[in-house]
This record gives C-alpha cells, sequence and structure tokens, in this order.
C-alpha cells in the first residue's frame, strides 16, 4: 500500500519560509496514477517524501504498511530496497558498472549472491531487449537503453510500488512510448505505478491524474 | 560484482589520479622501509659483531663516545691496576690495545689500526679469525689485514702499509673473510702504533673473564676501583647500541613521516575528490535502497585500497632499494647494513593501512551523509 495524510513540506530560505507541498492526503490505490502539474506545484517534492527520500514537515506516509516518518535514513532505505523502485528523468545508472551489473545492484544490496543475481537480473534485460547489451557499461547504451535498464533495476526486486519521475522526458517519442509500456505493464494487479509528469498526453495513459498547483492537490481525476 | 569489484571499477575509472596517489604513497612507504632498514640492518650487523667477539669487557676513557674509535688516554698505570684486580675479579686475560682511524671520503681510503701487544692477535678480537695467506700475528713488525681491506686497497703479502711519514709496514697476513667488521681492520703491533701517535698511552683495554666471572659485575667493580674509565660488558654494549638505534629509528621514521603525511594528504585528496565527483551516484545507491554504513564502507575501501597497493609496492621498492644499498656496504666494508625485515614490512604495512584509514575516514563519512534528495538534486 501506499497512502499518504496530511502530508506538508515547508523549506527556510533565509527569513522565509517557503511551502512546497500542503495538506496532502491521497490513498494511492493500485494501478498508475499520474501527478500532474507545472513547473513549482510540488510534485518532486511530493515524490521525494512518498519515496522516503525527505522527511515531510507534517504528516504521515505508509509505504508497505510502515510509517516511513517514524523511521531513520537506513530504516527507509531498507523499504526503499524491499518495496520501492525508482526510474528517474536522467537515468541515474552507475557509470562504472555493466548494464547487467546495474540491474543487478538491487540484489547485491539485499544480500543476494553472484550466481542467483545473475539469473534473476539476466531475464529482466531480455524482457527490456537488452540481452545483447548486458555486458555494455552506460555510456555505450543510447538513452532509451539506459532508461530500459533503469526500469529492469527498479524491478529486480520486484517492488509493490514503483516511482518514475519525467521517465520520458530526455527521450525521443518512439524510445519514450517504449518506455511507457514497459512501466505500465508493470502496473498491474496488487502493483502501484507513481508517475510524475508534465506531459498531458503520458498522463492520459495511466488509470487516475492527480492535478497539483502550488502545493495543493487541486484535483484528482479518474480516466 | 561484490565491494572489492566496485572498489576497483571506481578506481580503475580514474586511473590518471588513482596512479599517481598510488605512487605517491608507494614511494612515501619506499623511503619509510629504505630509512628504517639502515636500523634493522645495523642491529643485526651489531648483534652478530658483539657475538663473533672474543672479549668480554671493553675498557676506555670515561666520556668516550661508544661509536668512535677511543683517543690513547689510558696511561700504563691503569693497565697494573687491572692486572692486579685481576684474580680478584676473575680476569683471564687483558689486552692493551691502541686504535688508529685514518678517515678518507669513502670506505676504500678509510683506516682502522689496531695496534696489539705481542702475544695478542687477531683472534683476541675475533676467536673466530682465521688467515688466508701469510700469518696471523704482526709482531714483530708487519700488517695483517682484514680481507675486505686487503681486496679494495689491493694490499697483497708483502706490499708496504705507509702508517705515517716515517713508519711503513709489510703486510705479512690477509685474514679470511669473516662477514663482520674484522674484514675492515688492519692489526699491527702496538709499539709501532703508539710510535706513529706519539703517546706511550692505551686506547682501550680488552678483558677476558674466567668461564664463572659475571661481566656486568666485573665491569661495575673495575669503574668503581680505577676512577676514570668505562667498563662495558658485551651484553651492556649490546643494549646501549639497541637504545642508540632507536633513537636512530625515531630519527629516521620521523623524517619519512613527512613523506608519510604527504601520501596520506595525496590519498585524501583523491578519495574527496572522488565523493565530490560521484555524489549523484552515491544519492542514487542510497535511493535504490543503500545503507549509510555500505557507501561508508564503499569509500573507506577505495582508501584503504590505495594504501594497501601503495604499501605493498612500497615494501618491495623498498626492499629492492634495501638489496643495492647491501650490495654498496657488502662490496665497500663487507657488511649488509640494510635489512628489511619481516617486523619492518609489518610496520610498514600497517603505518600505510593506518595512513589509508584516517586519509579515508572524513571522505567516508561526508559519503555517507549526502541527503539523497540533494545528491540527486532533488531539492
Amino acid at each position: 500500500m501506499l497512502r499518504a495524510e496530511h502530508l506538508s513540506k515547508h523549506y527556510r530560505q533565509g527569513e522565509a519560509t517557503i511551502t512546497a507541498l500542503t495538506d496532502f492526503t491521497y490513498d494511492f490505490p493500485p494501478g498508475a496514477t499520474a501527478v500532474v502539474g507545472p513547473s513549482g506545484s510540488g510534485k518532486t517534492t511530493l515524490l521525494n517524501l512518498l519515496a522516503g527520500f525527505d522527511r515531510p514537515s507534517t504528516g504521515s506516509v505508509e509505504l508497505a504498511a510502515t510509517k516511513l516518518e517514524t523511521l531513520d535514513e537506513d530504516g527507509r532505505a531498507d523499504v526503499r530496497l524491499r518495496h520501492a523502485g525508482f526510474v528517474f528523468q536522467s537515468w541515474n545508472l552507475l557509470p562504472t558498472l555493466t548494464a547487467l551489473e546495474n540491474v543487478s545492484f538491487p540484489l547485491l544490496l539485499a544480500g543476494v549472491g553472484r550466481s542467483e543475481r545473475n539469473q534473476r537480473a539476466l531475464p529482466l534485460l531480455e524482457k527490456m531487449g537488452l540481452a545483447a547489451r548486458a555486458d555494455h557499461r552506460p555510456n555505450q547504451l543510447s538513452g532509451g537503453e539506459q532508461q530500459r535498464v533503469a526500469i529492469a533495476r527498479a524491478l529486480a526486486l520486484e517492488p509493490a510500488v514503483l516511482f518514475a519521475d519525467e521517465p520520458t522526458g530526455n527521450l525521443d517519442s518512439a524510445a519514450g512510448a517504449q518506455v511507457l509500456d514497459l512501466l505500465l505493464e508493470h502496473a498491474s494487479g496488487e502493483r502501484r505505478l507513481v508517475l510524475v509528469t508534465h506531459d498531458l498526453q503520458i498522463a492520459a495513459r495511466a488509470q487516475r491524474v492527480l492535478h497539483l498547483r502550488d502545493g495543493r492537490l487541486t484535483k484528482i481525476e479518474e480516466l | 560484482m561484490e565491494l572489492l569489484v566496485l572498489v576497483w571499477r571506481n578506481l580503475t575509472a580514474r586511473l590518471t589520479r588513482s596512479t599517481f596517489t598510488w605512487l605517491g604513497i608507494a614511494v612515501a612507504s619506499a623511503s619509510m622501509v629504505l630509512f628504517l632498514s639502515f636500523g634493522e640492518g645495523l642491529r643485526h650487523a651489531l648483534a652478530a659483531e658483539m657475538g663473533n667477539m672474543g672479549p668480554q669487557i671493553r675498557v676506555v676513557a670515561q666520556g668516550t663516545d661508544a661509536f668512535s674509535p677511543p683517543l690513547p688516554e689510558l696511561p700504563p698505570q691503569m693497565l697494573e691496576q687491572i692486572k692486579q684486580l685481576a684474580p680478584e675479579l676473575g680476569i683471564e686475560k687483558v689486552i692493551p690495545a691502541v686504535v688508529m682511524f685514518r678517515g678518507g671520503f669513502d670506505p676504500a681510503s678509510s683506516f682502522l689500526f689496531y695496534g696489539l701487544p705481542p702475544g695478542a692477535d687477531p683472534r683476541d678480537f675475533y676467536p673466530k679469525a682465521q688467515v688466508a695467506a701469510g700469518r696471523i700475528d704482526p709482531h714483530p713488525s708487519g700488517a695483517v689485514v682484514g680481507s675486505k681491506k686487503a681486496e679494495l686497497n689491493h694490499l697483497t703479502m708483502g706490499k708496504e702499509l705507509r702508517l705515517s711519514r716515517d713508519v711503513k709496514l709489510p703486510v705479512v697476513g690477509v685474514l679470511k673473510p669473516a662477514g663482520s667488521m674484522l674484514d675492515s681492520f688492519i692489526f699491527v703491533p702496538l709499539r709501532t702504533l703508539q710510535k706513529v701517535l706519539g703517546t706511550k698511552n692505551y686506547g682501550v683495554f680488552l678483558v677476558q673473564l674466567d668461564p664463572d666471572a659475571k661481566p656486568e659485575e666485573v665491569a661495575q667493580k673495575l669503574e668503581e676501583q680505577i676512577p676514570g674509565i668505562d667498563a662495558q660488558s658485551t651484553t651492556e654494549a649490546l643494549k646501549f647500541a639497541e637504545r642508540a638505534m632507536r633513537i636512530g629509528d625515531l630519527i629516521r621514521f620521523g623524517i619519512s613521516l613527512v613523506a608519510l603525511v604527504v601520501g596520506g594528504l595525496l590519498v585524501a585528496n583523491t578519495v574527496m575528490m572522488s565523493v565530490y565527483e560521484r555524489t549523484r551516484e552515491f544519492g542514487v545507491m542510497r535511493a535504490i535502497g543503500a545503507r549509510r554504513r555500505f557507501i561508508f564502507g564503499l569509500v573507506l575501501s577505495e582508501a584503504l585500497f590505495l594504501a594497501l597497493a601503495g604499501g605493498v609496492s612500497g615494501v618491495i621498492a623498498g626492499y629492492v632499494g634495501s638489496a643495492l644499498i647491501n650490495l654498496y656496504t657488502q662490496h665497500a666494508v663487507g657488511l649488509a647494513l640494510s635489512a628489511v625485515t619481516p617486523r619492518l614490512v609489518f610496520f610498514s604495512m600497517g603505518i600505510a593501512l593506518a595512513l589509508g584509514l584516517i586519509a579515508g575516514l572524513i571522505p567516508a563519512r561526508n559519503a555517507s551523509r549526502i541527503p539523497v534528495t540533494e545528491a540527486l538534486g532533488r531539492v
């Protein structure tokens, strides 16, 4: 499950207090949920709080039956490792590792042995159509390929929630469509996809759209 | 893809920087190994020397520097005093000797003469001394030359050795190599050397004891009963030398520490720069689910790996350097004055790793504490 209750985030900037998110409450149902809004509307802040990257000023986030605000940094990292996957706009692959090793990395953190890591990571790369590129480093892959490796990495531990922040932002339309299909494919059954985007066409592929403006949830649109 | 592989990939990704850092540590470690190897070598040489020496007590004028040739400051009466005390103290034999050093710029042009009285020969110094050519006794008017000295200065049998403007002696014996200081000595008759120095005094009394006598006790009694002398047993001399060596070790370690600190700063700089450049990488790792300890361990391992690689290379380079130095000193004085002992290897590796640890701690701590949002630029 993924639930946010009365989530707010304020930043201090000199003497001023900036409110990035105000009183956000939402219980994310299974399937794909898009979060849209103009720049500065609080989308990234919301994702940071939902994923436990940051602590809320007030309110609470429950991810996989765990209240994130009760955990320390390492506790939140453990929850992310076991229950959440991430796909960023700029791929964020580890540059010194091959595609296969990047996909295996969460498994390494989870203490999975080398042979099992490879057994589990290789099919994911095959599914992304990248089996032939398993031994390539990120700088030897195209943008679309890197993003597909990132998706495979996010899925390595079969997380309940997949967070994607502008996953197609740096891709051409064909590669973007392919990446989006792979993400939406994951959001089946009890699994959840939280898709942050400013592109309404992409948001329209989700089952529901949350509209943010000036840090507030202004509209929930079921599609 | 275990931690070591990650460490290796990260270091080789910045190959030039890592290589220079490794070289810096290697040079620092090698210099430390070389500096300290002199202490170790001297210790070995001294222990072997003392073990080979015949006399159990060495008597010199009070205040004589233990490592310099003693000046002829012991009057003949003192010899008589010791001889009178001999039966009471268990002294078997007293050999009065004079030492003369003619220094040059290198071992080949430096000469250390020992003047021995009639009835004494090099075997009284080194019981294992053997003659390779001629005779072992320099009396009545000849010189017996150590093997290294003979080799370096081409002192063959019958060749004349000039001690002063007026005094010349033929070489009457050449000793076999002993692997000790004996190889560099020249033994001549006592009267001849006293004449050269213009004195009737002695420089040193070499005292041999009965088997039952205790050298330390006899030395103490000699000092009590004959004012103005220093009597030192072989054991005391070793202890004194060990203290001197330790002081030398500290000084040499202090000098090499400068190089080591520079090496440590190199590691710290390399790892700090690497952490700074890889902030986003660490953010990604943390976002995926890496604990702080993982990042901390990764960065610290990189520093330790650099230090270990540098330390090992430094020890190897130091070993080679030490071997080269020994090649020279063995040629020059017949002694290996530098030694890379196991304890020196462990010590050097320990210091290198400690430096790596210290240099890596702050970057590792910083890397593990970067907030995920900052690292990913998601503020």
